[in-house]
């Protein structure tokens, strides 16, 4: 074990693959800043390039590419409100609240340093989990991928707002959420349940337009309404330093950000629930982490626990996406698809060998993804704080380009202006939603889970009946849900009667 | 006066080289019915590396994605908005002639009038069930006391409805659990032993017949090499009314990968990119690239294409009908 | 305005799952069954935030941990102007194309919404230009159609 741990190292750092990783590196941190590019097409794009190398250069260039994707989608997000990817979008909430107060330097250090935290975590959870992977993916079947999926609804929903009040709003946008992902063609009788007599809304809400439609264009609006810089109000030299600050944070709420990354490794491990939902149950972790009402009133507003949370999430889930990939032969998403088609092209058939006897290659993935990250964290700390003055910049000559970024990153989804009614609709829904007080996390989360949740019930119905209620973790993650649902209501309860 | 003869002199064999090679210094665009990353948009990338050595001239090609309604957006513009200047190239999911055949909403193509490149390989379905179970012939599925659970993804996709008729004709006693995201999340169910086994394209699924988790059973009429064994669903079917459904659904298999150009496309432009694609195909460089990555091409004709593609779409309506029953479009 | 804006939203809710419990009846169970169990709940939690909106008394405290709009003077004309450049963005991408709209909405709205120089107008304008062909087009190959004025009027050729 041990020894596979060192040659798989000695395998990324010959001076090739090192060289195809930087320049994977330099080619993914654009990718991920642009919300127009997607991870999975620039895979896509790159894959005849990989013919010519060698195999694990060309691993290490696409997996170096598709790790730092994830890491810079965050700054993004943290920088101007727009998910730089689908992935990166509950940063969205405290990263832009704190660039509004003049803190996006320590925002994008703590979205940082918690990357690298989590790209640590999540190659160290990988490879203590070797042993004990098949085991824990072939427990998590289909009613336990359905009770997963409550779980984080319930998380989100419970906790997104405070009080009774707030609990109705968090599971109504949840429920609208779930709803909207059923439209589309559905797999059980193929009907195409609220196309509008149109074709583009056959294959359903495609989620990047909805992101971008929803996080963007409210916090577009409040720009162009102030009329100022991002940080309006905040002196100029304030800005120019506080990286390090969120480097600091990220130890100070240090077992926070463990717990975070974990999350992560395990939804990534889940083929089936893809990356947006391993950023949101973290954020939802985040917020419950937070015992009181007080301590939680800062989350949305720039609490850096919130953007902890998503950022440690958001790179540690890539070690646990491989896992699927790599001992099954399954690709969880369709980055992994692309990489799938890279170990053809090294002659190995993924599946259990790539856990032994194939053993060095899989850890040199795990080192790529974890040097890969280290690289991209330190060459971002030399820019940070420049970045960091971005939001001091004028928002008349931020919002054009912001603009335009907006709706050609929509467009890239399905090239087809129907990308862009649906940011619109969208737009004008999240901005209601801000301006009524409504969380938007359940929303999204609805919509993500949705399917996972429609299809997953159909699956445990029809192959278990009504068995499959009676399994062990699903139990288990019954009494979860229950738990996170009445613990806020009963805590209200407890600080209404000591307040009496 | 000399000047005038020069450059008439000049302008002769110019003039034919512009003949024969229309598509000198142009961009051809394929467009792909999906999102970058599945098997339409590989081939079509693979082609598109090799293809411009093929066509005199050697334009640039470039592929673009126009994902949506399984493909119905992006054959619906190629019919109906491109400009049939042989620049403009399709590829779509192999199961459009079923939404015209069953008369889905939205269709605004004929697949007999395209001007047809070919296919760039037939795809054959097979059923494959987990090596670990006791069945190794049809015979034993027929027999099978416990239901044998199927793993699909949904009506209109290969993993639904080749069981589906495997299991109202041939009585197979299949179990056919529907709701899984992908492919490869059925794999998993079945590695799991959550479902018995899955049906889908030979391509996708050997290389888990390589290691040993399923073992293959049956599979539709679409030839292609490594299937050769295999009892084909037809040859089993009870009566000529079965036989005919099982067909039709299998038929576009043997166009796997189409490729088309708008219906009024010159013929001569027609030939030339039929050419290109049939030696594109049979390229060495080409083959040693799409091995590395297990594709397997092969050019099927325009011809076949068509034959294909008139047969199906010109079944008697009782027999649609009785199709439509079991096979919806998707995928 | 928060009151406004929730009752506003409860009543869409209300309209579209209402459309989408009476639309799901006619599918089959099995493609109609999840929009049910969805929708009959999603509709009467939007009717009990719409009366608690209306009756219920609104405690200051009770807002979402998300985004806070800014209030400042001019709130709401300059909200609408915001809305009206993003609108008017999109409609110039359907009207003229993408590869028109993107360099005349960066410009106008340099000049006539920011007031800002010829000099950083034109600078910027150019850039952004430059970045969206150089990549969007060029390097992805992205179908951007014509703008529909365009092929009407057959300049599109």
């Amino acid at each position: 074990m041990l020894e596979a741990l060192l040659e798989g190292l000695v395998l990324v750092l010959q001076w090739k693959a090192l060289a195809f990783m930087l320049l994977g590196i330099l080619l993914g941190f654009w990718v991920g800043l642009l919300p127009g590019l997607g991870g999975a097409t620039t895979l896509a794009l790159m894959l005849p390039f990989v013919y010519t190398m060698q195999p694990v250069e060309a691993f290490a260039f696409l997996l170096g590419m598709h790790s730092v994707t994830a890491t810079t989608g965050d700054i993004t997000s943290v920088l101007f409100g727009v998910p730089g990817e689908a992935a990166s979008a509950a940063t969205v909430l405290d990263g832009y609240a704190m660039a509004k107060k003049g803190e996006a330097g320590r925002a994008l250090g703590a979205a940082l340093a918690s990357s690298l935290v989590g790209a640590l975590v999540g190659a160290v959870a990988l490879a203590a989990a070797i042993p004990i992977v098949r085991p824990l993916v072939l427990t998590f079947g289909s009613p336990e991928l359905f009770m997963l999926s409550l779980v984080g609804l319930a998380f989100i929903s419970a906790l997104s707002s405070p009080g009774g009040r707030g609990m109705l709003r968090g599971f109504l946008a949840a429920a609208l959420g779930l709803f909207l992902a059923t439209i589309g063609q559905d797999p059980q009788a193929g009907v195409a349940r609220y196309a509008l007599g149109t074709l583009y809304l056959w294959q359903g809400l495609d989620l990047v337009p909805v992101l971008v439609g929803l996080f963007a264009i409210p916090e577009i609006i409040d720009l162009v309404v102030r009329g100022t810089s991002i940080a309006g109000a905040v002196p100029a030299g304030k800005i120019s330093h506080g990286a390090f600050e969120g480097v600091k944070d990220t130890f100070r709420h240090f077992w926070l950000t463990i717990r975070c990354s974990l999350i992560g490794t395990f939804i990534g491990i889940l083929p089936g629930m893809g990356g947006a939902v391993a950023q949101w149950m973290a954020y939802g972790h985040a917020t419950h982490s937070a015992r009181t009402a007080e301590e939680r009133k800062g989350f949305g507003r720039g609490d850096v626990r919130g953007v902890l949370g998503p950022g440690a999430a958001n790179n540690s889930k890539e070690g646990g996406a491989l896992i699927p990939t790599i001992a099954f032969g399954v690709p969880g998403s369709t980055s992994m698809a692309i990489l799938l088609g890279g170990f053809f092209l090294l002659g190995l058939v993924p599946g259990p060998d790539m856990l032994s006897k194939h053993l060095p290659v899989t850890f040199s993935m795990v080192w790529t993804i974890v040097i890969a990250n280290v690289i991209t964290v330190i060459a971002c700390f030399a820019l940070l704080n420049k970045l960091a003055q971005l939001t001091t910049v004028r928002g008349a000559l931020l919002i054009p380009v912001i603009l335009v970024l907006v709706f050609i990153g929509s467009y890239t989804s399905n090239n087809h202006y129907g990308d862009l009614v649906v940011t619109l609709l969208f737009g004008a829904v999240g901005y209601f939603m801000v301006l009524a007080g409504w969380p938007r996390a359940p929303l999204v989360l609805g919509l993500v889970i949705g399917k996972i949740a429609e299809n997953n019930l159909y699956i445990s119905i029809a192959r278990y009946e009504g068995a499959w209620l009676t399994r062990p973790v699903v139990l288990v993650l019954i009494a979860i849900t229950l738990a996170v649902i009445v613990y806020p209501l009963f805590q209200a309860r407890r600080r209404a009667a000591a307040r009496a | 006066m000399r000047s005038l003869l020069f450059a008439v002199l000049a302008a002769v064999p110019l003039a034919g080289f512009a003949q024969s090679a229309p598509y000198a210094g142009k961009t051809v665009t394929i467009i792909v019915g999906y999102k970058a990353g599945g098997g339409y948009d590989a081939t079509a990338r693979l082609l598109a590396r090799h293809l411009p050595k093929h066509i005199p001239g050697k334009p640039t090609v470039i592929v673009q994605n126009m994902p949506g309604a399984n493909s119905m957006i992006a054959a619906n513009h190629v019919y109906n908005v491109a400009k049939p200047d042989g620049l403009t190239i399709g590829t779509f999911n192999r199961n459009l002639p079923v939404a015209q055949l069953t008369k889905v909403q939205g269709v605004k193509y004929d697949m007999t009038k395209f001007a047809w490149i070919g296919s760039a390989a037939s795809e054959c379905t097979i059923l494959a069930l987990r090596s670990d179970l006791p069945y190794n012939s049809v015979e034993d599925l027929k027999k099978a006391k416990q239901p044998i659970v199927i793993g699909a993804t949904g009506p209109g996709a290969n993993t639904y409805d080749f069981p589906l008729l495997l299991k109202e004709f041939l009585g197979l006693n299949l179990k056919i659990v529907t709701g899984y995201q992908s492919s490869a999340d059925i794999m998993l169910a079945i590695e799991r032993k959550e479902v018995d086994g899955r049906a889908g394209s030979f391509t996708s699924i050997r290389p888990f017949i390589d290691r040993n988790l399923v073992r293959p059973m049956l599979r539709a009429r679409a030839d292609e090499p490594g299937v050769e064994k295999l009892p084909i669903d037809e040859d089993l079917a009870p009566n000529p009314r079965a036989k005919a459904i099982m067909a039709l659904r299998s038929a576009p298999e043997i166009v796997g990968r189409p490729y088309v150009m708008h219906p009024n496309t010159p013929p001569e432009l027609v030939k030339i990119m039929r050419e290109a694609f049939a030696s594109a195909i049979d390229d060495k460089d080409l083959i040693a690239e799409a091995t590395k990555a297990k594709m397997d091409l092969n050019y099927v004709g325009a011809d076949v294409a068509v034959k294909v593609m008139k047969e199906m779409l010109s079944q008697p309506k009782d027999v649609v009908d009785e199709f439509s029953k079991y096979v919806k479009f998707g995928e | 305005m928060h009151k406004n804006a929730s009752l506003a939203l409860s009543l869409l809710i209300m309209i579209v799952s209402g459309y989408g419990v009476v639309a799901a009846t006619a599918w089959p169970w099995k493609a109609a069954l999840f929009p049910l169990v969805i929708g009959v709940p999603l509709f009467a939690l939007a009717a009990a935030e719409a009366l608690w909106t209306l009756f219920g008394a609104e405690p200051a405290s009770e807002e979402a941990r998300d985004f806070q709009l800014s209030i400042g003077t001019d709130t709401v004309h300059r909200t609408l102007v915001a809305a009206g450049w993003i609108f008017a963005f999109f409609a110039a991408i359907v009207l003229i194309g993408f590869p028109i709209a993107v360099p005349l909405f960066v410009f106008l709205y340099l000049k006539l919404q920011g007031r800002e120089g010829w000099g950083i107008s034109i600078a910027i304008t150019l850039g952004t230009w430059a970045v969206f062909y150089g990549l969007f087009d060029l390097l992805l190959h992205l179908p951007f159609p014509a703008g529909w004025l365009l092929s009407w009027s057959g300049f599109s050729s």
